[in-house]
């Protein structure tokens, strides 16, 4: 069986390679997501100074090494980029599975992070500012757990040197997951 | 498909990592400009650094970069259309009486006003300083509510419930030693419930003992 390209993965009058337009396009709308929850917590947090002391409980630490877990595995994003650009799939697989690695690790300490939070009260309806932060944090890691299933499947096809396009555009969302958290960090973690 | 770019991913990412060093360690010298820089300055080119070297979007084409930028002037749009009405709490026709009134109790130390606790609530931490008063509304009120009457929004679903403090009943066969024991090394030390956990790893004794006595305030006078 023969798989004909479909031709909206040919043509494109932009001028930018369709698979990268629409990851472009995902991720425009992904600002406004994004950008509305956190402009509304802005909005509350510089109108509710007494928030200050529920923020102070959250634990600078552990967002500081989900901080650098995910810049490092934007880093290895980029550099299975670089593989493929070179066409080699199994290098950018590699580097792939150390991204997902990555993500596991940021899913793994952010559920003992709100495992302990919610064991001492903490929960999403015990004040405005968990509710946001739950809210906040929340959809963030269903990004990372998103864009770990689909680099699984990215990677998969990468090793066996197909769709090696693909590299680009799941590192370009992932990047984007890492701008996200990048803002979340300094929101939840720093400002108390 | 792919133009390539010549980026030395290596320097940026250690680039980025001294960043993250510069926000955490910024904010602990205490000084409120240095903190804002730290954590948002900081923040703001971070997020440019991946932007235009990981996301590659210093090579895109110009109508992505519009794309992108007119969901941020969406977002703006938004942020700053609703701000007058959010951020203030009045105007010259209006008083958002609810969100004043949250202010305040917040300010004096009560949590978002679920429950009115004990007079002499000083709920603001001074960092570094032990205060049994925000010890127990941090560690406690969850389940056993601030005024300490058993009544915290988790504790609802807690069965054994938690203890209610302003019932002289708990009181009849309880001193502060057996309450500085439950809080030290938990209930179920003392045949108690599982459910009230130990917390020596998180206070030394001589905050327990601080603890202890702050529970004993709610006890009711005869």
């Amino acid at each position: 069986m023969s798989h004909a390209k479909p031709i909206a993965t040919l043509r494109s009058a932009t001028g930018i390679p369709t698979g990268r337009l629409a990851i472009w396009w995902v991720l425009a709308s992904e600002v406004v997501i994004f950008g509305g929850l956190i402009g509304s917590y802005l909005l509350h947090r510089l109108g509710h100074p007494e928030w200050a002391d529920a923020a102070a409980v959250t634990n600078t630490t552990i967002g500081a090494i989900n901080t650098f877990v995910l810049l490092t595995s934007s880093f290895t994003a980029v550099l299975a980029h670089q593989a493929a650009e070179k066409g080699d799939g199994k290098t950018a697989a590699k580097y792939l599975l150390f991204t997902i690695g990555g993500a596991l690790t940021f899913v793994c300490i952010k559920s003992y992070e709100w495992w302990s939070e919610i064991s001492h009260g903490y929960t999403i309806a015990s004040h405005t500012f968990w509710s946001f932060y739950y809210t906040m944090a929340g959809l963030h890691a269903l990004h990372v757990i998103a864009g770990a299933i689909i680099m699984g499947v990215v990677a998969l096809d990468a090793y066996r040197g197909r769709e090696l396009h693909r590299v680009e555009l799941i590192g370009i969302y992932w990047h984007f997951v890492d701008v996200v958290w990048i803002f979340l960090f300094p929101l939840l973690y720093i400002a108390k | 498909m792919s133009e390539h770019h010549d980026v030395n991913y290596k320097k940026i990412y250690f680039t980025l990592l001294f960043l993250l060093v510069v926000s955490i360690i910024g904010p602990e010298i205490g000084i409120v400009w240095v903190t804002l820089v730290a954590a948002f300055g900081v923040a703001f080119v971070k997020a440019y650094l991946v932007i235009e070297n990981f996301m590659h979007l210093r090579w895109e084409k110009r109508l992505m970069k519009w794309a992108l930028g007119a969901s941020l002037a969406v977002m703006m749009l938004m942020f700053f259309g609703v701000a007058p009405d959010v951020m203030r709490h009045d105007g010259r026709n209006w008083v958002n009486e609810a969100a004043i009134a949250a202010v305040e109790r917040g300010v004096a130390g009560h949590d978002d006003g679920i429950t009115e606790g004990p007079t002499e609530m000083a709920g603001v931490a001074e960092p570094g300083v032990f205060s049994p008063t925000v010890a127990f509304n941090q560690a406690c009120a969850a389940c056993h509510g601030q005024a300490g009457d058993g009544a915290g929004p988790a504790g609802a679903v807690l069965d054994p419930p938690p203890a209610n403090f302003t019932d002289p009943a708990f009181w009849a066969e309880r001193d502060e030693d057996r309450i500085f024991t439950v809080i030290r090394d938990g209930a179920a030390a003392v045949g108690g419930s599982p459910l009230m956990v130990p917390w020596r790893n998180t206070y030394n004794d001589e905050q327990i003992q601080q603890l202890a006595e702050y529970v004993l305030e709610f006890r009711p006078q005869e």
